[in-house]
This record gives structure tokens, C-alpha cells and sequence, in this order.
């Protein structure tokens, strides 16, 4: 079973297929962000504040281009603000002003007021630049994974325990 | 143990390409379906500006359009077995006084908005007892509800009090109303109202109203300043 750990050739060249399909991965997600032109392409929804349409779980594909028309009122935007970290899924119901510099206001669907009090201080309406993309796509739970992942860290460690397991156990 | 272990992961691998490709197919299904919208009227019923604070302990003080609005629309047709809810909404529209393009739609802001759930998500929608049972009533057995998307509205009061990051909306001219929806499916990609015929799917007729004016500031209604 072992048998890969004594033949030093098999054991690199494992390696090395591991370390093919890591990088494959990244470069996918890179070109995704290059194609939608967004810095994460592909979000998890974290609260219910869109309820009923999204809820916890569930995968939205971004697209941040704005070719064939201007972010409007009531596309489902990606926005962060500045100071922190999470980004906010919520829908745009105000806009002043056209182009980069128009006054943008969201609200979450489920939410009984505007988003002022989540932007920055002194912040009242969101710019074009705050918006990481628009939702254009949408996966139901696939990203429970992920947040599974991230609010249970031994699930990480024994995941990541597992992967190792396998790639030393796999024989070509 | 290896090969246990090999045909697990098939399994899993197989598992995922078949629910991917399952999806896939239910979200093309979409483009399969025809959508025919149709907004029979929209139109203001009572205008009215008053003064008011954003929130409580503000010292700033803004004007408020209060827009009452009637509407009769019949979106049942964005209803398929892939639709989760629709969200509709009716924006008011007005071109920014200073700039030189003045008929372009420059300031848009939702006065009013709802979600249509569909009978396969009534359970998540933000109901209480009652509405969801007689919710449940009028779609069982049906997997698709014609009489969800049918909407019939008299001198419906506002949602929101719109005003201009300015403070000032009082006797803005050329405002207009507008029906906008935005369909959530279960899997697939997220479709707004359009203007052009898409495929099947028909663009929104009528989903504007006439043009109008905002009244001039009424002095009467101090009294509301402390709401909004």
C-alpha cells in the first residue's frame, strides 16, 4: 500500500499531479476573473438578508462588465465597503446620476430598511467602484461547502488530512 | 480497500457530472419556454411632497415624494416549474434638471416592491400562518399557479418616500412610473424585465406611464416630518 513511498520516481511524479491539478485550478479561477472581470467571479451567500430568493449556501456567478448596459436599479449586486472585509449581496434600488460616479442605494430583499447603515462612515450611497459584480447566475447550496469549511475548522484539517491520504495511497 | 476506495470515487465523480448536467438542462428548459408579460395599466393616483427627516435624530431635513399609483398587470406567464419567485417592482423616473441631456433617464428610485413566490417556494417566502395557508390552498396540486402572477392594485400607497440626494424633489418635472420584475430561477441565470424581444420570451408592453409633474411643497404637513 505504501509501496509509492520507496520508489522515490512514482513519489515525485505524484507530487508533481498534485501540484498539476492545484495549479489548473487556480489558473481557472484566474481566467474566470479575467473573463468577468471581477476579483471573485464566483461568491457564497452568507446571510439571509436575500430571503427567499437566495439563502445560505448558494452559489452566484458575477459578472462585472458593463457592456451592454450601466449597473440599474435592481440588479442583485456584490459590493464591500471600505473598512470591511465581507462582501454584501443586496439589491439596487436607487441610482442618481449615469456613469462611474452615480449615487448608487441597495437594499437586501429581506431587509426592512436601506443599506446606509452597513457603508462606511460618512457613506451614504455606493459608487460603481464599490461593486465587485452583478449576479447573473445562480447555484442552489453547492457553496455549503464552503461555508461548512469555514465555520467548522476541523472539517478543514480533515479534509485536507484526507487529500494527503489519498495522493500518497493513489497508484497510477 | 484501494479498489473500494477507487469505486467511491467514481461513484462521487459520476454523481456530481449527472446533478451538473441536470442542471444545466433545467436551466435551458428556460430559454425553451415561451414569456408573454403584459402591464395593462400603470398609472399615479396621488402625488403629494412633503418635509421630513431621514431617520429620528437627523437634523437634516429633505423633501419626500409620496407616489399613490394604480396598477392592473398579468405576469403569470414568468411562472415555470424553474421559476422560485419574481421580484416586481415599480420605479419612479425623472431626468437630473442640470444636465444638458435632459431626457435621459438620469435618477431612478423603487417606490414600491414585492416577491411572487412560486407554490415550490412558498415555504421560504416571509409569510405568516394564514397567508400561507391560503397560499397553499389556491396552488394545491399545482406545480405552477396561473393566478400568481396577476396583479391588481388601487391607489396603492407607497412603500418608499423617494427623494433626491439634493433634499430637494418638490415640482420635479417629467417623472414617469415604471414596471420592472426580475425572475430568481432554481438553477440557471437571473432575467429582468427587457425591451427587446428576447427569443421567446416577449418584452414588457406598457410597463411605462405618462409623464407628470411633482406638486409644489405643501405647507400643511409639518406634522409628518417626524415620519419616514
Amino acid at each position: 500500500m505504501l509501496s509509492s513511498l520507496g520508489n522515490p520516481r512514482q513519489a515525485a511524479a505524484q507530487l508533481l499531479n498534485f501540484g498539476l491539478i492545484i495549479s489548473t485550478a487556480f489558473m481557472m479561477w484566474k481566467g474566470l476573473s479575467i473573463f468577468t472581470d471581477s476579483s471573485s467571479p464566483i461568491v457564497v451567500v452568507l446571510s439571509g438578508s436575500m430571503e427567499p430568493a437566495m439563502q445560505r449556501g448558494d452559489l452566484l456567478v458575477l459578472w462585472n462588465r458593463n457592456i451592454w448596459a450601466e449597473t440599474a436599479v435592481g440588479d442583485i449586486v456584490v459590493y464591500s465597503v471600505k473598512g470591511k472585509d465581507i462582501p454584501i449581496v443586496h439589491r439596487v434600488v436607487r441610482k442618481f446620476g449615469v456613469g462611474p460616479k452615480a449615487k448608487l442605494l441597495t437594499k437586501g430583499d429581506n431587509n426592512h430598511s436601506d443599506d446606509t447603515e452597513l457603508y462606511a462612515k460618512g457613506q451614504d450611497f455606493l459608487e460603481r467602484e464599490n461593486i465587485l459584480g452583478t449576479v447573473v447566475g445562480y447555484v442552489p447550496f453547492v457553496g455549503y461547502v464552503t461555508i461548512m469549511l469555514s465555520e467548522h475548522p476541523w472539517m478543514k484539517t480533515a479534509m485536507l488530512g484526507i487529500m494527503g491520504l489519498v495522493v500518497m495511497l493513489q497508484r497510477e | 480497500m484501494h479498489s473500494s476506495w477507487m469505486r467511491i470515487q467514481n461513484v462521487f465523480s459520476y454523481f456530481t457530472t449527472v446533478l451538473f448536467a441536470l442542471g444545466a438542462c433545467i436551466a435551458v428548459s428556460d430559454l425553451l419556454t415561451p414569456r408573454a408579460p403584459v402591464v395593462n395599466s400603470l398609472k399615479f393616483t396621488n402625488l403629494q411632497v412633503v418635509r421630513g427627516r431621514p431617520h429620528y435624530y437627523s437634523s437634516k431635513h429633505e423633501e419626500y415624494a409620496i407616489i399613490k399609483f394604480s396598477l392592473d398587470a398579468d405576469l403569470s406567464s414568468l411562472f415555470t416549474w424553474n421559476t422560485k419567485d419574481v421580484f416586481v417592482y415599480v420605479t419612479a423616473e425623472w431626468p437630473s434638471s442640470s444636465s444638458a441631456s435632459a431626457n435621459t433617464t438620469t435618477n431612478q428610485a423603487v417606490i414600491w416592491d414585492t416577491i411572487i413566490t412560486a407554490p415550490s417556494s412558498d415555504y421560504l417566502g416571509n409569510y405568516g400562518p394564514a397567508t400561507l395557508k391560503k397560499l397553499r390552498k389556491s396552488a394545491a396540486g399545482k406545480s405552477i399557479d396561473p393566478s400568481r402572477g396577476k396583479l391588481v392594485l388601487k391607489n396603492q400607497r407607497p412603500k418608499y418616500q423617494i427623494t433626491h440626494p439634493s433634499g430637494k424633489i418638490a415640482s420635479t418635472e417629467d417623472v414617469t412610473l415604471r414596471l420592472h420584475y426580475d425572475v430568481q430561477p432554481w438553477v440557471g441565470v437571473l432575467m429582468r424585465n427587457h425591451n427587446v424581444d428576447v427569443g421567446l420570451w416577449k418584452k414588457l408592453e406598457g410597463s411605462v406611464s405618462r409623464t407628470f409633474t411633482l406638486p409644489s411643497l405643501k405647507k400643511k404637513d409639518e406634522a409628518k416630518k417626524a415620519k419616514a
